[in-house]
């Protein structure tokens, strides 16, 4: 096995990706996510890469869509402000069907906001964010590890299911600095038989648009679309369950806060109580198999995140139970401390 | 017998959308070919923006992939660097470009992107539907300007072919139009040059194409073709507004 | 066995430095390391600090309550002195600060890290002076530790100056 680095969350992703063979990025600075720009564009003389800054989120998201439109992988990364306008690229790769990776550091919004981590775009990132009914697969990772292991594993599935994929990274994530195992280099595929990167030799051409052709052929696309993205939901919910058997209450938190729970629950079995945690490893497709288990058997589920609740109806869903969903989350870029963390478990409990 | 004139192979048989009298259709057949006179079918990748040529995916054997509202020269940017050898035609309309992804032709001329723009200029918004485009002359009534483009509220027309031929790193910007015969010879010489320096890996050629729009000009389609050399052609003058091919001649 | 630090001060003090070495040490022994760092929105002149977690295992990269907390100006000493684990350790830098520290049940020490650097080697090596303070409080990490590290990450014409000043600050602390 390759040897550990002490790198920084963003750098070490950025480093994951170019080993992943992603040779394409477009950026536009902005914190928390610019040392992945600064990276690609650090590294692009020696790894024969293409790095440009473009002039608006907007373009950057555009220009992944052409790459991906090739069959090569692409990318970008930004964060709240600039992930809204990307949004309607969103949209347009995911009807498109193009395998674009797109991270978005999560910071404190809504508008300008903070610049620290927060969760606050759990829902623009699951719920799709741009117009229309389409959805991107979304991946949650907590440490620098995982971080640095999305970075394949995202391109992977964005060919998988020709759809793009999100890593929803925040300011804590992205700036911390952790041991790390990077990922193995992998050679580029060959060319991708629906790509459009003129046929040179192909036989046939190949078109994409996302401009419908009256009602009816725009309805069958639009279930076409759906079919994918229920097998999505079949095959590509991740979660980690820690603790959860014998749990009398059962913390749902993904990311940074999910991290803050691990030492919650440590304190917590300490003093006998009994909690444990599901913590969605990817917050598209929602890992509701999780809780298939936990369903009628008396449990509480307490929902903690660095938002208003935004996870929380998707829990009551997938329990099928409003009364046993509590909820504390911290905003502005806040982080609660495990103590504090724990004190609300206390109170669960009384 | 031998053959004068016939359709380009590259297209298919799906009937063209476009109305009577506009300059789409033409300017589709010159760019079809030039790409089969010249052995480019291969290489050719389309990007179809939003607007009146929103369907053109279906007219041509050819690869292609339709962006959204003015994002053309941006996915454009993304697939010419993934594929540097092939040929990119980032075709646009007026309102497409001047409005909404005014940001994205700009930016793609100034970083000199290795592409060739095709800029479809109609005065005016052709499939939403007759509205004002930032090309729109002045006095012109559009739905949006249903008395006429005032400067007081909407400034005046803008100059691509100028203001990208203006660029250090545009390779070649010409405006031609296609309301006659020998208009659409110049038309076809001047995409023919643009493709030839985007073959050469020359930087951005950008050609501004004056095309009819009787439909949302609201007039027969003999007086479109009249309009355009009275009046369009004063906003718009026809001419080379940057040739680097030349000068370094 | 866990340790659970915060190196607290302005841009410019060495804070992250100081962070990112007792990592790099205690990564070199194999423990799990964890470093967040939090900046102002300005990018010179505002708060710029890290909490460290070395550890067994993986977990929170947000402190409670740390078993040693450094600070190297006023309003990071009245911004965390009430973080400090009871029984823990506060460093003070008194060379920038005034003010005591009101808390009885952990081990107060004030270091004047600007003089002591001054002494063995340059005022720029206080950061290093401050490190070694640290570095007493710690089991994980041994003075050894934090010399290896000042030789692997800095210019070899700066490394015995800044070890110089390590151990002044390490030996400072009784």
């Amino acid at each position: 096995m390759a040897d550990k680095v002490f790198m920084q969350g963003n750098e070490a992703f950025a480093e994951a990706a170019i080993r992943s063979g992603c040779k394409f990025f477009f950026g536009y600075p902005i914190t928390p996510s610019s040392e992945i720009p600064e990276y690609y564009a650090k590294k692009a003389p020696a790894e024969g890469l293409t790095f440009i800054q473009a002039e608006t989120e907007v373009s950057a998201f555009n220009m992944v869509a052409g790459v991906a439109a090739t069959g090569k992988r692409g990318m970008t990364a930004t964060a709240g402000p600039g992930f809204s306008l990307g949004c309607e690229a969103m949209s347009y790769m995911s009807a498109a069907s193009l395998p674009a990776v797109i991270v978005d550091c999560m910071r404190p919004g809504p508008a300008d906001g903070e610049i620290l981590g927060s969760q606050g775009d759990y829902n623009q990132l699951t719920k799709g964010g741009g117009h229309g009914d389409y959805n991107t697969i979304v991946l949650a990772p907590y440490s620098v590890q995982e971080y640095a292991d999305f970075a394949p594993l995202a391109f992977d599935l964005a060919e998988k299911y020709r759809n793009p994929v999100v890593i929803a990274s925040d300011g804590t994530i992205a700036k911390m600095m952790e041991n790390v195992v990077l990922p193995e280099r992998v050679e580029p595929k060959g060319r991708a038989d629906w790509a459009v990167d003129g046929m040179n030799g192909r036989g046939h051409h190949n078109d994409i648009t996302t401009c419908g052709d009256g009602p009816e052929q725009w309805e069958r696309f639009n279930l076409d679309l759906q079919a994918k993205f229920a097998k999505i939901r079949e095959n590509e919910q991740r979660w980690e369950e820690i603790d959860t058997a014998d749990a009398d209450i059962i913390i749902v938190a993904f990311g940074t806060m999910a991290r803050v729970c691990l030492d919650a629950i440590r304190l917590a079995r300490k003093d006998g109580l009994k909690v444990g945690m599901i913590r969605p490893i990817t917050i598209w497709p929602f890992p509701e198999k999780a809780f298939a288990n936990y369903i009628g058997k008396g449990k509480k589920f307490f929902v903690t995140e660095l938002n208003a609740g935004q996870m929380v109806n998707d829990v009551k869903i997938a329990v099928n139970d409003n009364a046993s969903v509590e909820f504390y989350g911290r905003l502005g870029g806040m982080i609660p401390s495990p103590v504090e963390i724990y004190n609300k478990l206390c109170e669960l409990y009384k | 017998m031998s053959i004068v004139y016939k359709r380009p192979e590259v297209f298919t048989d799906v009937y063209m959308k476009y109305c009577g009298g506009c300059g789409h259709g033409i300017i589709n057949k010159l760019i079809g070919e030039i790409i089969e006179e010249e052995n480019l079918v291969d290489k050719t990748v389309f990007i179809w923006p939003i607007g009146c040529s929103v369907y053109a995916d279906k007219y041509y054997k050819a690869d292609s992939i339709c962006a959204l509202h003015g994002r053309a020269p941006a996915v454009g940017t993304g697939l010419k660097r993934a594929c540097p050898e092939d040929l990119v035609i980032v075709y646009q309309g007026d309102g497409d470009m001047v409005s909404e992804g005014m940001a994205e032709i700009m930016h793609a001329g100034i970083r000199g992107e290795k592409f060739t723009v095709i800029f479809v200029n109609n005065a005016i918004y052709g499939m939403t539907g007759g509205q004002m485009a930032p090309t729109t002359l002045m006095e012109q009534v559009t739905t949006t300007t249903p008395y006429g483009r005032a400067e007081v509220n909407t400034g005046n027309p803008v100059n691509m072919a100028e203001i990208i031929g203006n660029l250090p790193e545009c390779y070649y910007s010409e405006r031609v139009t296609v309301n006659s015969p020998a208009n659409i010879r110049k038309t076809k010489a001047a995409i023919k040059k643009a493709f030839k320096y985007q073959m050469e890996g020359k930087g951005l050629s950008f050609v501004e194409i004056l095309s009819p729009c009787p439909t949302g000009w609201k007039v027969k389609p003999v007086q479109a073709i009249k309009w355009i050399d009275d009046v369009v052609t004063k906003q718009f003058p026809l001419g080379v507004f940057k040739d680097r091919g030349q000068e370094e001649k | 066995m866990k340790s659970e630090l915060i190196f607290s001060g302005i841009g410019g003090q060495g804070t992250i430095l100081m962070g990112k070495m007792a990592c790099t040490a205690a990564s070199k022994k194999g423990y799990n390391v964890t470093l967040s760092p939090a900046y102002g929105q300005e990018k010179r002149g505002g708060r710029a600090s890290c909490q460290v977690v070395i550890s067994e295992e993986i977990g929170s990269m947000i402190i409670s309550e740390a078993d040693t907390i450094l600070v190297m100006d006023e309003k990071s000493l009245i911004d965390y002195e009430g973080k400090v684990k009871p029984g823990g350790t506060l460093i003070i830098n008194s060379s920038m600060i005034d003010k005591k520290a009101d808390r009885t049940d952990i081990k107060v020490v004030e270091i004047p890290f600007t003089e002591i650097a001054t002494k063995v080697a340059t005022a720029k090596s206080a950061n290093m002076v401050a490190l070694g303070a640290v570095v007493k409080t710690l089991d994980i990490i041994t003075l050894d530790d934090a010399r290896e590290v000042i030789k692997m990450k800095m210019k070899p014409a700066l490394v015995d100056a800044n070890i110089k000043a390590l151990e002044a600050g390490y030996d400072y602390v009784k």
